[in-house]
């Protein structure tokens, strides 16, 4: 009888600690998931990208390391994840989606890729 | 004795429904800070007001003195293009109907800046002139501003003190 009630006794704490566990397992995923969102990824990369060019001058280089988001946007072209048009930077992770941000600098920015170090880097030159 | 037993055994259901009540408690919790922090856009405009002021600083002067040509008519007829900036925005929120940006360049004489009645002996400035109004008020959902003063030196050593006041707006991808 004592034998019996020890056992339901360490069961029911097994049960218990591996309900918390999966609990706070959860609770890491869902803070994971929100701060490498795509969505928050996208942001926070147009707008860093929008102040280096503002804070960039002509014949400047800037390199810019956005490993995380490519490995968000699995099924898109790489080429096609950061786009510049005019003074407008658009930043896209997924398929329905992307955000955009200006700046003020008046300049020509080539963007490109660097597939080996999984780089973006941005040419910034003299507007005609 | 068996009686006993029934009341732990009683005590320990309550505990663990206490316990989940408070782990769904914390849950609750975590799930709203986490989803109003990143809820909310990144606000950038504090650096993006600086950089432009330093772009409207380093158009006038370099190395501490007056670039040519900045106190004429033209300098203040094409202040953009010959500092290089341009206000275009994404057309988002009705960005494009007017400028998200002001930038204003007042030149003062050094001697008598400090006095009360002192008169801008240049002014240049572009943008949307409007945004300065909400300078003085404080809080969220206002533009940013910023005023900061340089001074500089032209050929013939006379010097000034430059006013420069930046302001950028773009409220609804900075601020909610």
């Amino acid at each position: 009888m004592i034998r019996n009630r020890r056992g339901n006794i360490l069961t029911e704490n097994i049960i218990f600690i591996v309900l918390n566990l999966v609990f706070i397992a959860i609770l890491m995923l869902f803070l994971f998931s929100k701060a490498g969102n795509a969505a928050v990824l996208e942001e926070k990369y147009a707008k860093e990208i929008a102040l280096a060019i503002d804070a960039a001058e002509p014949a400047m280089t800037i390199h810019l390391n956005m490993e995380d988001a490519i490995e968000e946007a699995e099924n898109l072209n790489l080429n096609q994840i950061v786009t510049i048009e005019n003074n407008i930077i658009n930043v896209k992770l997924r398929e329905k989606g992307g955000y955009s941000y200006s700046f003020f600098n008046d300049v020509k920015v080539n963007v490109n890729f660097d597939g080996e170090n999984k780089e973006y880097y941005f040419v910034i030159e003299k507007n005609d | 004795m068996i009686k006993m037993q029934g009341n732990k055994k009683a005590a320990d259901k309550i505990i663990s429904v206490y316990w989940f009540a408070i782990l769904f408690i914390v849950a609750a919790g975590i799930v709203f800070m986490v989803s109003s922090f990143y809820g909310k856009p990144y606000e950038v405009r504090e650096i993006e007001v600086g950089l432009l002021a330093d772009k409207g600083a380093d158009c006038v002067s370099y190395a501490g003195f007056l670039r040519e040509g900045v106190l004429s008519q033209e300098f203040k007829d094409s202040f953009l293009e010959i500092c290089d900036i341009t206000f275009e925005t994404e057309d988002s929120y009705g960005w494009t109907d007017e400028s998200e940006y002001f930038l204003q360049l007042n030149f003062y004489d050094f001697d008598s800046y400090q006095n009360t009645n002192k008169n801008s002996l240049f002014e240049a400035s572009a943008g949307n002139q409007r945004l300065q109004n909400f300078c003085q008020l404080k809080g969220k959902g206002f533009p940013v501003c910023l005023e900061r003063k340089l001074y500089i030196l032209d050929k013939e050593g006379k010097k000034y003190v430059v006013k420069i006041n930046s302001i950028v707006k773009k409220i609804e991808k900075n601020s909610q």
